[in-house]
């Protein structure tokens, strides 16, 4: 009862005769999204607009006598006269674990006709980074699902890892392929009712992307049962640069309400190419003065202060975050491009060349590193794959060698042979990740010389074979490669075994 | 057309020169347009309509606009002029404008701020 006589008393309060105190301003332009505004003499930057009609915008500009603001919404409404009022927010998204399984705009909206989000909780889309003090270096694996990624790219919870290709080259795949594993992992992990599993949750955010690609990604996710642990925040190439350029933001504030309530979020930005697009658009309508490539000069600061915000914290959760950049003809010396290589902690980059070859994922592993994230590999996948990578930078040397003679050593040939196998075993179809107590056997096998006797044409034939036969009759095997980490005697023994008999099934068919 | 930044700094010298102890000069309005009526700087339409603008944003922060639904009680607009005149630290003159669309209350504009005490005002908060 008495919280019925305290909601009338609080609508009596709003109803009280105190005079409100408001700053306004009057429309004075208002094109391509972008008003210029007479007034707002109190208006902070970055704070939201009150236009008529509810939309709102945000102060990007304040000049000497007019602000100028990007409208977040329609604008076919608004009209030269009309009258603006500050808010004294900053522009804020519903954040929490209500969000999960649903698609939202840049604002936090949800677009996906499930009804309303019930979200107790909002965060500012502008945060500061976390500093160096509440900061912990990177020592928690992130598994991609993927065997070339996991096992010579690792990357570590609270990592920045930068993926980059051109157009068509599977990063957006990659990244999907991510998502899924970790919701199969959460799933494991919960099941397995371990009290210290900590479970990942993921943000996709989608800038400037075709809403068919979006509405493919949901769908894949959907099918792969990963969006129950997935929030999608969406803004398509049919939304004004306003909402494009705030997205990522939007999901920063999202996942690091994961991170900051001691729970671990991964953000993938798809892609950060767009969304600088996005920014350049509007601050050419805004007359920011340009620079290279008719990028504003702060261009380096959009994406340094948005990636900043993915981190590991010290008695808290972390905030991985993969950004996406699409390059043209595989030019990773473009503006952008060297811009966000330098603010990540590491790229993967794919390669067109590759990609046609059949090598998919199309990562090349002479220009992809990770620079934290070997801190983050565990036991068991430094001793199966710690030498794949010098292995097949040795392959790729000597087969070029190779091609312009035909008397090999021995030694050469078993090099080239091995590096052979090693790039079709790497060989992966999509929306298909690996756990990594399967990779690890794959790749024992591998070390092992079980597959020195395969045909190369039929590595991933066997591959396949291996990964069912442990899957359908090792499974305690798995388990224990899977909770201990780490290749234990009697751990190979049993690898060996299953090795043997699975070599003298595999060669019967 | 729009206007340079030659055209905007001018028109801002302008109106520095039209400002006398923090109110706007008749006297030297009337100076500033015989004074481009003579010399007919480039851009004057520009010119003259950025100082406009510039003078009247100047006018409107020494003005008091009170909005009021239903009859004004006797004192009740001088007393608003003396508030504002001691808020904002400028002599504010008080002026009076019926309007019945805020049903019940006054609304008060001093330049840029509104202050809302109107039930219009208070159902536009609620809705919202």
């Amino acid at each position: 009862m008495s919280n019925v006589i305290e909601q009338i008393e609080q609508q009596i309060a709003k109803l009280s005769t105190k005079a409100v105190k408001r700053n306004t301003g009057h429309i004075r332009t208002v094109a391509d999204g972008v008003a210029k505004i007479d007034g707002l003499s109190e208006v902070m930057y970055n704070e939201m607009v009150q236009f008529p009609g509810g939309t709102i915008g945000i102060a990007l500009n304040l000049e000497q006598d007019e602000v100028g603001c990007v409208v977040l919404g329609d604008v076919s409404q608004l009209k030269e006269g009309d009258e603006v009022t500050t808010t004294g927010k900053l522009l804020s998204v519903p954040v929490g674990k209500a969000l999960l399984g649903r698609v939202v705009d840049a604002l936090g909206a949800p677009i996906d006709g499930k009804g309303p989000i019930d979200s107790k909780e909002t965060y500012p889309v502008e945060k500061i980074a976390p500093g160096i003090m509440a900061r912990k270096s990177v020592t928690q694996p992130l598994f991609t699902g993927i065997m070339a990624i996991d096992s010579m790219i690792p990357i570590g919870r609270g990592q920045r890892e930068l993926i980059i290709g051109d157009r068509g080259t599977g990063k957006t795949t990659i990244c999907v392929d991510t998502i899924i594993n970790q919701a199969r992992i959460n799933k494991v992990g919960i099941a397995s009712g371990n009290k210290d599993f900590r479970p990942v949750y993921s943000i996709y955010v989608a800038v400037g992307q075709k809403q068919s690609n979006v509405v493919r990604t949901i769908s894949a996710l959907e099918a792969a049962g990963a969006l129950e642990f997935t929030i999608i925040v969406a803004a398509t190439a049919a939304d004004n640069p306003a909402n494009q350029y705030l997205a990522p933001f939007s999901g920063a504030a999202i996942g690091e309400w994961f991170m900051e309530n001691g729970m671990d979020a991964l953000i993938v930005y798809d892609d950060l190419s767009k969304h600088a697009v996005a920014y350049r658009q509007i601050s050419l309508i805004l007359k920011r003065p340009s620079g290279r490539e008719a990028y504003p000069g702060d261009v380096f600061y959009l994406h340094s202060r948005l990636l900043e915000r993915a981190a590991r914290l010290d008695g808290k959760g972390s905030l991985t975050a993969l950004p996406v950049i699409e390059t043209q003809a595989g030019d990773v010396s473009a503006y952008i491009p060297t811009n966000v290589i330098s603010i990540t902690d590491g790229q993967i980059f794919l390669e067109t060349d590759l990609f046609n070859q059949g090598i998919r994922p199309a990562v090349s592993v002479g220009l992809s590193v990770s620079r934290v994230g070997s801190a983050a590999q565990i036991k068991v996948t430094k001793q199966v794959g710690g030498k794949l990578k010098g292995e097949l930078a040795q392959f790729r040397e000597l087969a070029a060698f190779a091609q312009f003679g035909s008397d090999l050593d021995a030694k050469t040939k078993a090099t080239l042979e091995r590096g052979a196998r090693i790039v079709e075993l790497f060989k992966q179809p999509q929306l298909n990740p690996l756990a990594i107590e399967v990779q690890a056997s794959i790749l024992w096998t591998l070390q092992k010389g079980y597959f020195d006797t395969i045909e190369v044409k039929s590595v991933v034939q066997a591959a396949v074979s291996l990964r069912e036969y442990l899957t359908a009759r090792r499974d305690s095997l798995l388990t224990a490669i899977r909770t201990k980490a780490a290749l234990s005697p009697e751990i190979e023994a049993d690898l060996k075994a299953a090795a043997e008999e699975w070599k003298a099934t595999f060669a019967a068919k | 057309m729009a206007a340079d930044k030659k055209t905007k700094l001018l028109a801002r010298q302008l109106f520095k020169l039209s400002v006398v102890d923090d109110q706007v000069s008749a006297e030297q309005v009337s100076g500033v347009l015989a004074w481009v009526e003579k010399h007919s700087p480039r851009q004057s339409l520009s010119l003259l309509r950025i100082y406009q603008r510039l003078i009247a944003t100047e006018l409107s922060r020494s003005q008091a606009l009170v909005s009021h639904a239903g009859s004004l009680p006797d004192g009740v607009l001088a007393r608003i002029g003396q508030a504002m005149t001691k808020k904002y630290h400028r002599m504010i003159t008080p002026s009076a404008k019926p309007d019945p669309s805020l049903i019940a209350g006054i609304r008060v504009r001093v330049g840029d701020d509104l202050y809302e005490s109107s039930v219009a005002g208070q159902l536009a908060a609620l809705s919202a």
